[in-house]
């Protein structure tokens, strides 16, 4: 959304700030006042406090149980992520220009094609060629790669061209360089904010995800979105819990967002993370 | 140090010719300055020498050793880019070192190379800067000293000086020159800038669609150009086409000589503003100043003169101190010594 800055007057551009920022926060605060309340009946405010639903649900096995299982497939899919695309980035910018335009239109399907239909594809595919792999936490992990993919692409494919990484790797092979020296001395220092950027995007889309989840493996590998939902619809439903772990799952997401907002200000420079620190004469 | 030689290197991007049988030889220790108008294969030469380019025919030899099939980081070449390309996340310092750690030479002689280079290019006080923090001047030196660090027998720069402003280049365009002498190291160096050429070759090597059209010192190149393209390319040179009578070229009393061997009707003569002849004693040419223009020690006076039914338009310099006189729409009487011009057929 652009706006005008000459054409909205003052007043009018802090009401519509101060309505946004309203509209986008009182559902978190709602949320955030339920995991805490007693009961909420029929006032404005809860009737009452308490902490109890936070130790309830810290100390229920399951959902620590759903809680390490979310982090653990997470972590896989953006470790997957990393050691997949960042290569195949890499290929294109040195070495072939002209799969560019096949990598941009893989990164545009997960935005065309509903993740349900994504996930039934995966399902009669799989089922056809390697039924063994069905049902399995590695065919979730890969199809979350998948649909994450376009997140990282652009995060990873903008810091190569900001550090123009095809000039920087002749310049090491000038310098006698081989390859692997220049990806890993030369390369990687330039790109890491974008590698970084791209793989909490990476972990939150998978962290969040429910479609999938639920068509590929349902119940046998159950996730935070999963126990949500049981929670909502389930006979044992508890919206408290369910608040408390909307709000989990709200600041784990939120905290990579601001991270990745942090690390790429300033934008159209390159930018580092470790500046320097690896190397010494 | 190394010599190089170009045997017969073409090069096509699909259907451009950007090198075309192009040969060159320089000996050990020589600079060799590549000019030529953009488009016409300075950087593609460079970058073959270099291995960042794979010639389609020809070879390529560094110090007698044919080394076309040889992969750049294997090559004994040094390289500096006209962007600088210094790695941003490294200080001076560590830049500097860079082709050392890549070459494995051992950490203490890593370090001694170091600060012998910081010395050689002046960047001792700004050695852990990173490259951010360097004015464009400081940059090109760090780049510089990167290029030269292990040693190699060939140096090359693409353009080095043209991202920065007048005073620094004639400045850094010496420093690269003393510093290229002090090391005796074979150079070449691409320009489009013929004063730079000028000032800092052994030779000029005058490039043209993907050949060398001519290789020459500095001075030859400026007195005897020995094509029609050298001589409308180096030197700010006049030119006049004049037809060709019984082997004769004539205008008026400005110009009159014997071109013998000349196969053409019509023949191109080039002659150099300061070569033009302001006479006391009413010899020469009758010519009109059409306007004057001081630019320090020489005035310039645009001059059109009248002669065999021709108009002719050229340009002169004189010191200022004798221009003091003159003003628009004075005639003057000029001439110039067949000995200073040079004539190429027009249609060649
Ligand atoms: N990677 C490339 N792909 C296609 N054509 C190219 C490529 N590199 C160079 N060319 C073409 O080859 C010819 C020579 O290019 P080159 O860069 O060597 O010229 P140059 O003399 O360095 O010019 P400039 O002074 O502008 O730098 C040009 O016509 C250019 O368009
Ligand atoms: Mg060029």
């Amino acid at each position: 959304m652009v706006l005008d800055r000459r054409r909205l007057p003052s007043l009018g551009r802090g009401l519509l700030l101060a309505g946004l920022v309203i509209y986008l926060l009182l559902p978190i605060a709602a949320v955030l006042l339920y995991a805490f309340s007693t009961r909420w009946t029929s006032h404005l405010l809860p009737d009452g406090y308490t902490a109890s639903h936070w130790l309830q649900a810290l100390a229920d096995p399951r959902l620590v149980a759903v809680m390490l299982r979310t982090l653990g497939l997470a972590l896989l899919v953006t470790l997957l992520d990393i050691l997949l695309i960042v290569p195949a980035i890499y290929w294109q910018w040195i070495y072939n220009p002209r799969i560019r335009p096949h990598l941009e239109l893989t990164a545009a399907i997960p935005f065309v094609l509903p993740y349900v239909v994504i996930a039934f594809g995966i399902l009669s595919l799989s089922g056809q060629f390697l039924p063994a792999v069905q049902g399995t936490v590695g065919l979730l992990a890969l199809s979350h790669g998948v649909v994450a993919f376009p997140f990282f692409y652009w995060a990873v494919d903008n810091a190569m061209a900001a550090a123009d990484v095809a000039l920087l790797n002749e310049v090491a092979k000038t310098c006698g360089a081989s390859p692997w020296r220049s990806l890993v001395q030369v390369i990687l220092p330039n790109i890491s904010v974008g590698i970084a950027t791209g793989s909490m995007l990476v972990f939150a889309v998978s962290f969040n995800e429910f479609a999938l989840v639920q068509i590929l493996v349902g119940a046998r590998y159950e996730t935070v979105s999963l126990y949500s939902l049981d929670l909502l619809t389930g006979t044992n439903a508890d919206f408290n819990k369910l608040a408390v772990i909307t709000m989990f799952t709200f600041v784990v997401v939120f905290t990579l967002s601001a991270l990745s907002v942090y690390l790429n200000r300033g934008q159209g420079q390159t930018r580092r993370l470790m500046i320097g620190s690896r190397s010494k004469a | 140090m190394g010599s190089v030689s170009l045997r017969h290197i073409t090069k096509h991007y699909g259907s451009v010719c950007a090198l075309d049988q192009l040969c060159l030889d320089i000996p050990a220790g020589e600079l060799v300055v590549l000019l030529g108008s953009s488009g016409c294969g300075k950087t593609t030469l460079l970058r073959s020498v270099a291995g960042l380019e794979r010639p389609d025919q020809g070879q390529v030899l560094i110090d007698g050793q044919d080394v076309t099939a040889l992969a750049t980081r294997h090559r004994p070449i040094g390289m500096v880019f006209q962007s600088y390309a210094l790695f941003p996340h490294m200080t001076v310092r560590q830049n500097i070192a860079f082709p050392l750690r890549a070459r494995q030479r051992p950490a203490h002689r890593r370090a001694s190379r170091v600060e012998e280079l910081l010395e050689l290019v002046h960047l001792g006080p700004q050695a852990d800067r990173f490259p951010n923090q360097l004015s464009g001047g400081q940059q090109q030196r760090a780049s510089l000293a990167r290029a030269l660090a292990a040693s190699p027998q060939v140096l090359l720069l693409d353009e080095p000086l043209s991202a920065l402003d007048a005073l620094v280049r004639q400045q850094l365009r010496e420093e690269i020159r003393r510093i290229q002498k002090t090391l005796q190291i074979t150079t070449l160096f691409v320009t489009h800038d013929q004063a730079e050429a000028m000032a800092i070759a052994d030779r000029v090597a005058v490039m043209r669609q993907g050949r060398i059209e001519q290789i020459a010192t500095p001075l030859e190149l400026y007195e005897t150009p020995s094509t029609r393209f050298s001589a409308s390319f180096v030197g700010n040179r006049n030119a006049l086409e004049l037809p060709l009578q019984d082997g004769r070229i004539r205008f008026g009393q400005v110009l009159d000589m014997a071109v013998p061997g000349l196969a053409s009707r019509r023949a191109i003569v080039f002659f150099r503003p300061e070569d033009v002849e302001f006479s006391q004693n009413g010899v020469g040419h009758p010519a009109k100043i059409e306007s004057k223009i001081f630019q320090g020690a020489h005035t310039r006076l645009h001059l059109v003169a009248e002669a065999e039914g021709l108009m002719g338009r050229f340009y002169a310099d004189l010191p200022s101190r004798q221009a003091h006189s003159l003003e628009p729409g004075n005639t003057v009487k000029v001439s110039i010594h067949p000995s200073r011009a040079r004539v190429f057929p027009a249609d060649g």
